[in-house]
C-alpha cells in the first residue's frame, strides 16, 4: 500500500462520502454540505486554531522588543539571531507555534480541496475517477452526480462576487492580526502582505470552482469571529491614543530594569501566555481597544530557581 | 536545549515534506479542464477517432489543449489519411484568472458516420459535420441561447441526427442543415449516447430516469426510473434495453417500459454491453465482466480482469474484446466462455474500443491507437494521434 492510497484511505474516502451523505440530508444542496463540513472541520481544530492565534498574538506582543534588538544588533547577523532566540526562550514564544497548528491542519484542508475538486465532476475524467472513492452505502450511489448550483452560484465554475468576499473576508482577517509595527520596514511589508494575500486567494477564486472558494470564505468568517474572541477587532478598528496609566508607567519601569540587569540575573520577562491570561481576566470589554497590538500590562516576576536551571512555563 | 530544538527542526522538516507529499499525490488525477477522447469508428477502410486533449500545468493554472481534431487513419496500415482541427471559440471556459478563455473542444462520444459526413458532438456545446471527402465542415451551437457540453456522441438515423446535451435536453437535427427538428426536456443533464430501435429512441438522464422517445416527433412514450443517474449507452436487443445506473444495477426493462430484471454490482456499469446469442456482455467499473443470459438475466459467468472497465467492449469475431483501465486486454471465447489475456499494453484504455474485420482498434491515454488482431492478440500497427 503506498502513501497515495493511504492517504486515500484515511482522508480523501470519509470527506467525499460525508461530503455526499450531508449533500442528501441537506435537501440534496452541495453547497450547504460545503458549508457545514467547513464547520465542523474548524470546530475540530479549534484548539490548534486558538493556539495558532494566541501564538500570533504573542509573537506580536514581543514585536516591540524584537525591533529594540534589531536595531541594537543591526551589524551583528549572529549575536540578534542569538538574541532574538534568547527573547523567544525567556517569553516562552515559539516562533513555530504559529506555523505548526498550521501544517498540522493543512492534510484537512488538502483533503476538503480535493473532495470538491472530484466531487464537482463536470467532467467525465473525474466522475469516473470518483468511483474509487466510494463507499459501498446505497446512499452515496444514489446521490450522486450532484447538483452544482447553489444559490446564484455553478459551485464548478469561478464567480467575481465571491472572489471579491473570499478577498475581503481574508484582508479583514489579516488587518485584525496586523500589529501596530514599530519598525517601518516591517510595517511596510505588513501593509504589503495585507494586500498581497487577499489579491492571490481572490486571483485564485477566479480560476477554482466555487465551492472551494465556498469553503475559503466559511473558513475565513469563522476564523474572523476566533481572532475577534482573542484580540477583539485588533488592527481593523484604529485606537485613539491612550494617556499614560500609572500600570504603563510602572511596566516601563519594569522594562527598563530587565534591560538593565546583567546578562544571567535572576529577573526575566514574564512568559507571554502567564501575561495573556492575566490580560484576559482584567481587560473584559476593552479588549476590543487594544488594537491587536502587544500588551501594555506586562510584568516581570521573579524567576524562582529550579532544578536543572532550565526555566518552565506555569502550567506545563 | 540544543537537542531539543534540532528535534523540534526535524519534526517541522517532516511535517513540510509529508505536506508536500500530499498535495503531490492528492492532485494527481484531479482534472479541471476536459481531456476527452473518443473511441474509432470504421467506414470503407477509414478509421475515424477525435484524439485526447493534454493539459500542460499542475495545482491551480493549467493550460488546457483547446484546439480539437478528427483523424482519419487507414486502417490497412495505420497511416494519417487526414485530419481537420476543430478550432475553439466561446462560450467562456470562465474566462476570469488562469482559466480558459474558451471551452476546449474535447470530444468523448464516438463520431458517427452516416455517407460522406461524420458527425462530432463536442464538450463546447458543438455539434460538428465534416465531409470525409472534401474536409469542409460546418457547425453550430446545439443550444445556442444555452451552450452547455454535449458529452455522449450522436447517433444517426436516415437523415436525422440525434444527441443528448448538458442542458437537460434530447435534441433531433437535420443532418445536411444541423437545424433543430425537436427537442424533449428531461429533469437533469444528458450525457448518454442515444439508441434507436424501430423508431423510438433510448436515452438515459441525471434524473435517475430512461426515457423511450418517439424518433420521429420526440414525444415521449414512457419513462423508467431508477435510484441513479443514468449516463450508460443503451443496448437494444430482442425487445429488451440494457443500461446501466449510478445505484450500480444493470437493468433490462423491455420496449414496453417495464423491468424484465436488474443486477447489482459493487459499483457503476459505465460502459455499453455487447450481446452475442442471447449472452449479455456487461463490464463494471468493480474490475468484472459479467455474463448474463438476456432473457432471464441469470448470471451465468463473471471474470475478475482485475481493474476497473471503462472502456466498452466490442464483439470481434468469435470473441468479445474487453479492455481495462490498466491496458490489458481480454478476450471473451463466445463459444467456450473462456477468458484469455490478448494484448498487455501497459496503457490505460478508457475509450470505447472499435473493431472491424477481425481487427480490434483501441485509442490509450497516452494517445496511441494500436490495431490488434483479434484472434492472436498480435499488434499489427500503431500510430500517436495527439
Amino acid at each position: 500500500m503506498g502513501i497515495g492510497d493511504i492517504w486515500n484511505l484515511i482522508a480523501m474516502q470519509p470527506m467525499v462520502n460525508t461530503l455526499i451523505v450531508l449533500t442528501h440530508a441537506l435537501f440534496n444542496n452541495f453547497g450547504l454540505a460545503i458549508i457545514f463540513v467547513t464547520i465542523v472541520v474548524n470546530a475540530a481544530m479549534f484548539p490548534l486554531t486558538m493556539k495558532q492565534v494566541r501564538a500570533s498574538k504573542a509573537m506580536q506582543a514581543l514585536q516591540p522588543k524584537l525591533a529594540e534588538i534589531q536595531k541594537k544588533y543591526a551589524k551583528d547577523k549572529q549575536r540578534l539571531a542569538q538574541e532574538q532566540m534568547k527573547m523567544y526562550k525567556e517569553s516562552g514564544v515559539s516562533p513555530a507555534g504559529c506555523i505548526l497548528p498550521l501544517l498540522v491542519q493543512m492534510p484537512v484542508w488538502i483533503a476538503l480541496y480535493q473532495s470538491i475538486m472530484r466531487l464537482l465532476a463536470v467532467i467525465p475524467e473525474n466522475l469516473l475517477g470518483l468511483s474509487d472513492y466510494l463507499y459501498s452505502w446505497p446512499i452515496v450511489f444514489s446521490t450522486l452526480p450532484l447538483e452544482n448550483h447553489f444559490l446564484w452560484l455553478n459551485l464548478a465554475t469561478g464567480d467575481m462576487l465571491l472572489a471579491i468576499l473570499v478577498g475581503g473576508t481574508m484582508w479583514v482577517q489579516q488587518k485584525m492580526i496586523m500589529a501596530p509595527g514599530a519598525d517601518p520596514k516591517q510595517q511596510q511589508q505588513a501593509n504589503m502582505m495585507l494586500w498581497l494575500m487577499p489579491m492571490m486567494f481572490a486571483f485564485l477564486t477566479l480560476s477554482f470552482p466555487s465551492g472551494l472558494a465556498l469553503f475559503w470564505v466559511t473558513s475565513n468568517v469563522i476564523r474572523i469571529g476566533i481572532q475577534y474572541s482573542v484580540t477583539g477587532w485588533g488592527g481593523l478598528v484604529k485606537s485613539a491614543p491612550k494617556k499614560e496609566t500609572d500600570k504603563d508607567k510602572k511596566y516601563k519601569e519594569r522594562i527598563a530594569e530587565v534591560e538593565k540587569a546583567p546578562e544571567g540575573a535572576d529577573i526575566v520577562a514574564p512568559s507571554v501566555t502567564q501575561e495573556e491570561g492575566l490580560s484576559h481576566e482584567e481587560s473584559g470589554s476593552e479588549r476590543q481597544d487594544r488594537g491587536g497590538g502587544y500588551q501594555k500590562s506586562i510584568r516581570a516576576t521573579r524567576r524562582k530557581p529550579r532544578r536543572g536551571g532550565s526555566h518552565r512555563r506555569k502550567g506545563r | 536545549m540544543n537537542v531539543r530544538n534540532n528535534m523540534a527542526l526535524k519534526v517541522c522538516l517532516a511535517l513540510i515534506l509529508l505536506l508536500v507529499g500530499l498535495t503531490f499525490f492528492g492532485c494527481a488525477g484531479i482534472r479541471s479542464s476536459p481531456e476527452g477522447g473518443s473511441g474509432g469508428v470504421v467506414a470503407d477502410g477509414v478509421l475515424f477517432l477525435c484524439p485526447t486533449l493534454k493539459q500542460a500545468g499542475g495545482f491551480g493554472c493549467t493550460s488546457p489543449q483547446l484546439e480539437g481534431k478528427l483523424v482519419a487513419v487507414d486502417t490497412s496500415n495505420g497511416n494519417r489519411l487526414w485530419e481537420v482541427s476543430l478550432e475553439a471559440s466561446g462560450p467562456s471556459g470562465g474566462g476570469y484568472g488562469c482559466a480558459p478563455s474558451t471551452t476546449p473542444v474535447a470530444i468523448y462520444g464516438n463520431p458517427a458516420v452516416a455517407g460522406d459526413l461524420v458527425y462530432i458532438a463536442a464538450y463546447n456545446g458543438r455539434i460538428y459535420a465534416i465531409s470525409a471527402s472534401t474536409r469542409l465542415s460546418q457547425d453550430k451551437y446545439v443550444n445556442e441561447a444555452n451552450p452547455q457540453p454535449v458529452i455522449g456522441g450522436p447517433a444517426v438515423v436516415g437523415d436525422r441526427l440525434y444527441l443528448g446535451s448538458a442542458d437537460g435536453n434530447v435534441y433531433a437535427l437535420n443532418g445536411a442543415s444541423l437545424e433543430e427538428e425537436w427537442e424533449f426536456k428531461t429533469g437533469g443533464k444528458v450525457w448518454s449516447t442515444p439508441a434507436i430501435e424501430d423508431d423510438t429512441l433510448y436515452i438515459g438522464s441525471f434524473d435517475k430516469k430512461l426515457y423511450a422517445l418517439d424518433a420521429s416527433d420526440g414525444t415521449k412514450k414512457w419513462d423508467f426510473e431508477t435510484e441513479g443517474a443514468i449516463i450508460s449507452t443503451p443496448l437494444v436487443y430482442d425487445n429488451i434495453v440494457y443500461f446501466g445506473s449510478f445505484d450500480r444495477h444493470l437493468y433490462a426493462v423491455d420496449t414496453g417500459g417495464s423491468l424484465k430484471w436488474k443486477f447489482m454490482a459493487d459499483s457503476w456499469f459505465w460502459a455499453k454491453p455487447v450481446v452475442y446469442d442471447d449472452i449479455i456482455y456487461a463490464p463494471c467499473l468493480d474490475g468484472k465482466a459479467y455474463l448474463f443470459n438476456a432473457e432471464s438475466g441469470d448470471k451465468t459467468n463473471e471474470f475478475d480482469l482485475g481493474s476497473p472497465i471503462s472502456s466498452s467492449p466490442v464483439l470481434a469475431g468469435s470473441s468479445v474484446v474487453i479492455a481495462s483501465e490498466e491496458g490489458k486486454v481480454y478476450a471473451i471465447d463466445t463459444g467456450s466462455n473462456q477468458l484469455r489475456l490478448l494484448s498487455e499494453l501497459g496503457e490505460a484504455v478508457r475509450a470505447p474500443l472499435c473493431t472491424s474485420e477481425g481487427v480490434v482498434y483501441v485509442y490509450t491515454g497516452s494517445q496511441n491507437l494500436y490495431a490488434l488482431d483479434a484472434e492472436s492478440g498480435a499488434t499489427l500497427w500503431s500510430i500517436t494521434i495527439k
